[in-house]
């Protein structure tokens, strides 16, 4: 035992003995000492029991690279399974710097097989980064080609890239996919969700410089697979519609033209076509025909333009302006002033309210009296007498203008919302554009008697085709759509799109009364042109102003159902500023009519009785 | 005191060796080679293209430390008394040369001199961590009694401050000057026998750096790269970019240890992830490969040799033999419990290397010419019945 503790101080200090108080002291430090490194294990067990997981996951999303895979999209298929929007395998090829070993001949290959330029190759290989794309959408074949030189550093990976076999069909309708395989217009923003499936991942472990750490290998998130859409379009009614649609627009010189081929029972669209349509495999191109109008608009008195010169000097918002345009589809995006076949509408809620019958008589001096202003009908020597059914026949507008003034704003205007014009249809498709339409409050007996035949508001194509079908079939307001369903391609799982249907729109009564005048229209009246031998049709033509008016062009229109006695398909034909002759029923009326010749035999629906309809023929 | 006789390595040795010691202190060097090499041969591999880069240059200090340790501990410990005064100046004098051209600038700060053996050069701070020891242990033995007077406690605080003061300002270390304050204080602390004053200036330091802490964190009136650490240490998250990222990355490799880490080499955050993985922050990379298991058994390992030093203290002959290794105690457990806390954000980040473990040749050349002491020390206890 060492010494205890002496007051007395000896001479030499430095030799002096520990006071007892030194070695308390001593032991206090150690426990200090302990009590800290307890409180550090403490925290230790903090971070690496409780914070654990946390941490551990932060630290592995710093670790992990990681490269996706893209899914494949989701066919959009027609109403028969066939294919209307599908991938085609491409390639991506990117150069890895620290993986390169002959830099020199990687450049020289590149070059050579993706025809690029060797300073932007150059650039790219030596730049100092993880990984840089050199270029993609490469075809499958180039890409196999350059994996077969077999480059230290050099990746090629595959890809999908939306291909669309039949190139310009429904292409307002289809859309198209952006360079992220994302919708970007029509069906394919509109079923993102369903048509996109789920990007998969290849994580890589990687240092902090980006170098693969080997040891750790590689994980895999496989890719899920887009549902397929089965829509309701027809491969063969939408391209028939295409080629009248082409053929009007040529021979009339029209702006453009657009049909709409429609399940009268359940709002199904067979065909919705708008020329001139658009190339969805070359979306972005400006095609001369765009650049000429956007060069006409802009300067209106030229004749002959430069478009190579003009093209070449489009800014990106100009370049992006007459993309929009070509890209529109007019039967939805746009609304138009409807004309006479808005007197559809008029007849059946003068029907509805009980102020008009079949045998109601009408008489028009060519024109009526409506408060101070003076509405001509479109015969100006005048129909005279005649009762309702030969008023729709003719589509006179003083007799349609007396029906609306009987009817009163108010009335009315109950009738045009309850008919659901206020309300957008509905469809499928982006975009949809509003009816336009004065407030009640403003509407005056002006308003409403040009409201009666259809002209000082607008709606679109699809409104009209719409609320119309709902008069015809029984008072049901379908909503029109495309799609039917989405199926997994690889479990075969449906997901069935439902549509709302509203029931009693108009009475019975009046949905049957409606189709009787209709047909009467087309086989005695105004749409004689569209009558189809053997089938029972009911319809309407009309010809509307563009506005603003006074520029002397048109709008010839005419909507047309058959059968006439049972709607199973109702359809109509725009066509917009045709030059020539203008009327609906000289001009769009036939379209229908060869329409209807050839896709109601091949629906399947029957022929009507051979000898009745030969009768009916004026 | 039985412990003793059982360690005394037999009934006929003279002279007291403390086994547990050597086993504790070879221990820690080897384990901190094998975690040096661990931690950073990738980024040695990929910066000198020799993955023992750093172990080897380890080694050698290493190797130098332990013949120059058993040198002194062969050196009677009342030798180095007349060197008490020359060690204070000469490390002044050190200090002052870092801002002469034989001053190496490194990690952005001047704090290392050339010494002419290429590759290696010596951090004054370190030499004045030993020379204060001794200067401070030869001190209080010199006061006598006045120790017990205020006078006294004044004039062992004004000893080191000049000192700490030049490391702080000359060769801007301020981690260094602090370290050779707390051991002085740990020193001042064991010389004196009163505790208030002590408590009063604990209670002061504490209350000083509360304010501090309060100031910069509601202020902008101490802006600078301190307070911006500061600031990062209350929460590190917010700069994960910048000045967080090391304590950030420190985290992440010790949260990914777990209780039984990932297993020895398999660090990730020593990929280039964690700056300075093999040095101050070490002891993270210990954490994430061994785990809580490994990082507490580290703990332990350094409370046991401290504790084998404190038994030395307690037995020395003199004051003087236990005044210095007190001073030696006080800076092992100073830097290893600073290290450690850094490592857990638990105070605001400064480089404090991890004796023994860390890579730094004039780190653990110095210290183990202080366990030298220590065994001289030892070695002079007498056992009587």
């Amino acid at each position: 035992m060492l010494k205890e503790d002496k007051e007395a101080q000896e001479p030499d200090l430095l030799r002096s003995q520990c006071r007892h108080y030194h070695r308390i002291k001593i032991t206090i430090v150690f426990f200090l000492l302990a009590g800290i490194c307890l409180f550090l294990f403490g925290r230790l067990t903090y971070f690496m029991v409780f914070q654990a997981q946390h941490y551990a996951e932060k630290a592995q999303e710093l670790h992990e690279r990681e490269r996706s895979i893209k899914a494949a999209r989701g066919r959009i298929l027609d109403r028969n399974g066939l294919t209307l929007a599908d991938n085609k395998t491409v390639c991506t090829v990117s150069v890895i710097y620290n993986q390169i070993q002959d830099r020199e001949e990687v450049i020289r290959v590149l070059c050579k097989e993706l025809d690029l330029s060797e300073e932007y190759v150059r650039k790219r290989v030596e730049k100092y980064s993880s990984m840089e794309r050199i270029k993609s959408n490469v075809d499958k074949e180039t890409g196999d080609r350059i994996r077969e030189y077999d480059l230290a550093g050099v990746k090629v990976d595959e890809d999908y890239k939306r291909f669309y076999p039949y190139n310009e069909l429904a292409s307002k309708v289809l859309g198209f996919t952006g360079s992220d395989n994302q919708g970007i217009l029509g069906l394919e923003v509109k079923y993102e969700e369903y048509l996109q499936g789920k990007k998969g991942q290849i994580l890589t472990v990687t240092d902090a410089k980006g170098i693969e750490v080997e040891r750790e290998g590689e994980r895999r998130i496989e890719p899920i697979a887009g549902k397929d859409l089965v829509t309701s379009l027809d491969l063969n009614i939408q391209s028939y519609a295409t080629q009248l649609a082409t053929q009007a627009m040529l021979t009339k010189e029209a702006r453009s033209v657009s049909i709409i081929v429609m399940n009268a029972k359940n709002g199904e669209l067979y065909a919705m076509a708008n020329v001139p349509e658009f190339d969805l495999n070359e979306p972005y191109e400006v095609t001369d025909a765009a650049l000429t109008d956007f060069l006409k608009k802009k300067t209106p008195e030229a004749e002959n333009f430069d478009l190579a010169a003009a093209r070449e000097a489009l800014s990106q918002e100009e370049t992006q302006e007459i993309l929009n345009g070509i890209w529109r589809n007019a039967c939805i995006n746009d609304t138009y002033e409807p004309g006479s076949t808005f007197k559809i509408i008029t007849a059946a809620a003068g029907l509805e309210a009980g102020v008009v019958t079949p045998q109601s008589t009408f008489s028009c001096p060519g024109y009526i009296m409506v408060d101070d202003r003076r509405i001509r009908c479109h015969k100006t020597t005048g129909h005279g007498g005649q009762d309702f059914v030969h008023a729709i026949m003719n589509s006179c507008n003083p007799s349609f203008v007396t029906l609306g003034l009987r009817l009163g704003v108010e009335r009315y205007y109950g009738y045009f919302e309850q008919f659901g014009l206020k309300q957008k249809t509905g469809v499928d498709l982006p975009g949809e554009a509003g009816t336009i339409m004065h407030k009640m409050e403003d509407m005056g007996n002006v308003e409403l008697a040009t409201v009666s035949f259809g002209q000082s508001f607008q709606i679109t194509a699809l409104q009209l085709l719409t609320t119309a079908a709902s008069i015809v079939n029984g008072g049901n307001r379908v909503t029109p759509h495309f799609g039917i369903k989405a199926v997994d391609p690889e479990t075969g799982e449906e997901t069935v799109f439902d549509y709302p249907v509203e029931s009693g729109i108009v009475s019975a009564e009046t949905s049957e009364t409606m189709r009787y005048l209709l047909e009467m229209v087309v086989s005695e009246g105004g749409g004689k042109n569209g009558a189809v031998e053997g089938y029972r049709i009911g319809g309407k033509t009309a010809t509307s102003q563009t506005l603003p008016r006074g520029t002397g062009q048109y709008i010839s229109s005419f909507l047309a159902f058959a059968p006439a006695d049972d709607p199973e398909i109702i359809s109509i034909a725009i066509i917009n500023r045709p030059k020539g002759v203008y009327y609906g029923g000289q001009i769009a009326a036939p379209i229908l009519r060869q329409l209807y010749e050839n896709i109601l035999p091949y629906l399947g629906i029957e022929m009507y009785n051979q000898e009745e309809t030969t009768q009916s023929e004026d | 005191m039985s412990f003793l006789k059982k360690l005394r390595g037999g009934e006929k040795a003279e002279h007291y060796s403390d086994i547990t010691l050597w086993v504790v202190l070879l221990f820690l060097l080897g384990f901190g080679m094998l975690m040096i090499y661990s931690a950073s041969s990738y980024t040695a591999f990929n910066e000198y293209g020799n993955a023992a880069y750093y172990l080897q240059r380890q080694g050698i200090a290493a190797v130098l430390g332990l013949v120059a340790m058993v040198v002194v501990s062969y050196i009677p410990y009342h030798f180095w008394e007349k060197f008490a005064l020359l060690g204070y100046f000469l490390s002044v004098v050190l200090i002052l040369l870092v801002k002469t051209p034989l001053g190496v600038e490194s990690h952005g700060a001047r704090r290392w001199l050339k010494t002419g053996i290429p590759g290696f050069n010596l951090q004054p701070a370190e030499v004045s961590k030993v020379a204060m020891i001794l200067f401070l242990a030869v001190l209080v033995c010199k006061m006598g009694s006045s120790v017990r007077r205020l006078k006294g406690f004044l004039v062992m605080l004004g000893a080191p401050l000049p000192i700490a003061l030049m490391i702080w300002k000359i060769t801007e270390n301020l981690s260094s000057a602090l370290i050779v304050m707390a051991i002085s204080m740990v020193m001042i602390f064991v010389a004196s026998p009163d505790y208030k004053k002590f408590i009063f200036l604990g209670l002061g330091v504490i209350t000083a750096a509360v304010g501090l802490v309060l100031l910069i964190q509601n202020t902008t009136l101490l802006d600078g790269f301190r307070s911006e650490r500061i600031r990062v240490w209350l929460d590190p998250e917010s700069d994960v970019e910048d000045t967080g990222f090391q304590t950030i990355q420190a985290l992440y490799a010790i949260g990914s240890g777990g209780i039984w880490g990932k297993g020895l080499g398999e660090s990730m955050q020593k990929l280039s992830f964690l700056p300075e993985s093999q040095n101050d922050m070490i002891f993270s990379i210990i954490c994430e490969e061994l785990g809580l298991f490994g990082a507490a058994a580290i703990i332990f390992l350094f409370v046991v040799l401290i504790w084998r030093m404190v038994i030395i203290a307690n037995n020395a002959p003199d004051l003087f033999g236990a005044m210095l290794v007190v001073g030696v105690i006080g800076h092992i457990a100073v830097q290893a419990v600073l290290n450690i806390a850094v490592v857990t954000n638990t105070i605001p980040n400064t480089g404090i290397s991890l004796p023994f473990i860390s890579y730094g040749g004039s780190s653990v050349i110095f210290l183990l010419i202080e366990v030298g002491f220590v065994l001289s020390v030892a070695r002079s206890i007498e056992f009587r019945d």
